[in-house]
């Protein structure tokens, strides 16, 4: 017999492929069946949404946010307002303060019941997307009532926001989140000793956390290599510092941890909104805010605790109505980036890839712009 | 370590080589020579009571006079945040790369040099990717380009 020769060879995985979450194409180097290095290829989704900025007050920046992030639409809305706010120097109303407060949560728990289904979705098992998405229509349903919309909600305004809560709401709010507090025993259940599942999962994509801090992972990839770096307490915004809650940290940065660490800031997001609720004050919702203020010159770096790690703005201002110049950062542009670091080298195959671009949460709006 | 401290600390550390700015509306902001982005990004890293050992972000500003480049920086152990920048020329804007302190700041320096056409030295992977790959355009965030089809929207 003769002698067989072997080489590396390239395969494409995307930009169309279903676990990409977005457009994103990965260039693979395969070794059989293992991966050897990847190289990810974005830019696919880039709508120039930095430059679109420029050209619209600080008003209309608000809708253009929505899109830069559309999971957690209302973070993107936040920080924003929150970085005009700093430059301009605007008041915001305390019950504004409390609204923002509830509505993050909400979104963030919508947006970690997302990653919670399309994660098992991605490693094979169907059912959790289904009860994932079943439990995230509730949120879903409080936004619409509160704000009309199901996605992008325009919602958080400079110098607070844009509408009152209706008084059913936070009746239905309790109930949701009473809801979802009490399935999240059945989601673990339906995962945790899977064998498939865990065979994804445990020790596989480990995450250094001196590398990830060097990369500026951020958020819940690297709280779950067990860095305790979480904005809403270590740079406090809006009013973050009023409320009780802990910062869960894991020890391991594999899939597995990730994957536990969501469910656990998922239980975190339920006491804030609790103690939120309970202490929404009356009064009015919004500051006095100009339709067309013009800030001081100056600029600022603003930054708050995304679902998905860091989301900041840097905002520089002439002094005109408009902004000279928007520069978003999201954290899934640093995490896509330290995907090869993760995968080189480590002899993982591409269904592992899979999961651990899941567990990591990049959705790809974000990345491109 | 509040702003203010923090503010007095960097001006008075690192030789001088960062100088306080006024323009800063949250978080403390200093100009630095371009030539000493290397060795401030090093020092600031290193500095055992900053520890600034993540790196937030990296933008490039078009003032229509000169570009700006600014990095933000933050510390994950102590809590403290700053930004540093300087100001290019609009013919040959260069820049280090500062891959070797922060190697998180790779794909942003591509976004400079694909965006702003600031050029990036020892980077090694300059390559476009966010625009077309058939884009011959030139450089879209600076302030005297707009697409041709373009429309302003009307004053409000």
């Amino acid at each position: 017999m003769p002698d067989l020769r072997t080489q590396e060879y390239m395969v494409n995985m995307g930009p169309h492929h279903p676990s990409t979450h977005g457009v994103c194409r990965l260039i693979l180097t395969m070794d059989g069946e293992k991966v050897v290095d990847i190289e990810p290829v974005i830019g696919y989704l880039h709508r120039s949404l930095e430059k679109v900025c420029e050209n619209r007050t600080y008003a209309q920046c608000i809708p253009i946010m929505d899109r830069f992030e559309y999971v957690t639409s209302m973070s993107t809305n936040q920080v924003f307002s929150l970085a005009a706010e700093r430059l301009a120097e605007i008041e915001v109303p305390e019950r504004a303060e409390y609204l923002r407060v509830i509505m993050l949560e909400l979104n963030r728990i919508a947006s970690h019941l997302l990653f919670y289904g399309t994660t098992a979705m991605d490693c094979g098992a169907l059912t959790p997307f289904l009860y994932g998405l079943r439990e995230r229509e509730l949120i879903i349903d409080l936004f619409e009532m509160t704000c009309g919309q199901r996605l992008t909600y325009n919602y958080i305004w400079v110098g607070g926001v844009s509408k009152d809560i209706p008084p059913e709401f936070e009746p239905k709010c309790r109930e949701a989140i009473k809801i979802i507090g009490e399935k999240l025993d059945d989601y673990q259940g339906l995962l945790n000793e899977n064998p498939i599942w865990l065979a994804r999962m445990k020790d596989v994509g480990i995450l250094d956390p001196d590398l990830a801090i060097a990369w500026g992972v951020s958020g819940p990839v690297l709280r779950a290599s067990g860095v305790k770096y979480d904005l809403r307490k270590d740079d406090p915004y809006s009013i973050y510092d009023k409320f009780d809650f802990d910062i869960p940290t894991l020890e391991a940065g594999d899939n597995f941890d990730r994957y536990l660490l969501r469910i656990e800031e998922i239980k975190q997001s339920i006491r804030i909104i609790e103690q939120a609720l309970d202490g929404l004050p009356e009064g009015p919702i919004r500051g006095k805010v100009k339709a067309n203020f013009k800030p001081p010159e100056g600029e600022v770096y603003c930054r708050i605790e995304n679902s998905r790690g860091e989301m900041g703005v840097y905002i520089r201002s002439d002094g005109s109505k408009k902004p000279l110049r928007v520069k978003m950062r999201g954290g899934s542009f640093n995490q896509l980036q330290v995907l090869p670091e993760i995968v080189r080298g480590k002899g993982y195959y591409i269904a592992d890839l899979v999961a651990i671009f899941a567990t990591l949460d990049i959705i790809l709006p974000e990345v491109d712009r | 370590m509040t702003r203010e401290e923090l503010k007095s600390y960097v001006e008075g550390h690192f030789d001088g080589k960062l100088k306080s700015l006024d323009t800063g509306r949250y978080d403390p902001i200093f100009e630095i020579q371009p030539s000493d982005l290397i060795t401030v990004a090093k020092a600031l890293r290193d500095d055992e009571s900053l520890k600034m050992d993540f790196l937030c972000n990296l933008g490039a500003v078009d003032t229509c006079e000169k570009l700006e480049v600014v990095y933000s920086v933050a510390s994950t152990t102590k809590n403290l945040r700053l930004d540093f920048k300087f100001s290019l020329p609009y013919d040959n804007p260069e820049v280090d790369s500062i891959k070797e302190v922060w190697p998180g700041i790779d794909w942003y320096e591509r976004e400079i040099w694909e965006l702003y056409g600031i050029n990036v030295r020892n980077h090694g992977n300059l390559k476009q990717f966010l625009l077309p790959d058939d884009w011959d355009q030139g450089n879209p965030m600076r302030k005297d380009w707009d697409a041709p089809d373009f429309i302003r929207m009307p004053e409000v």
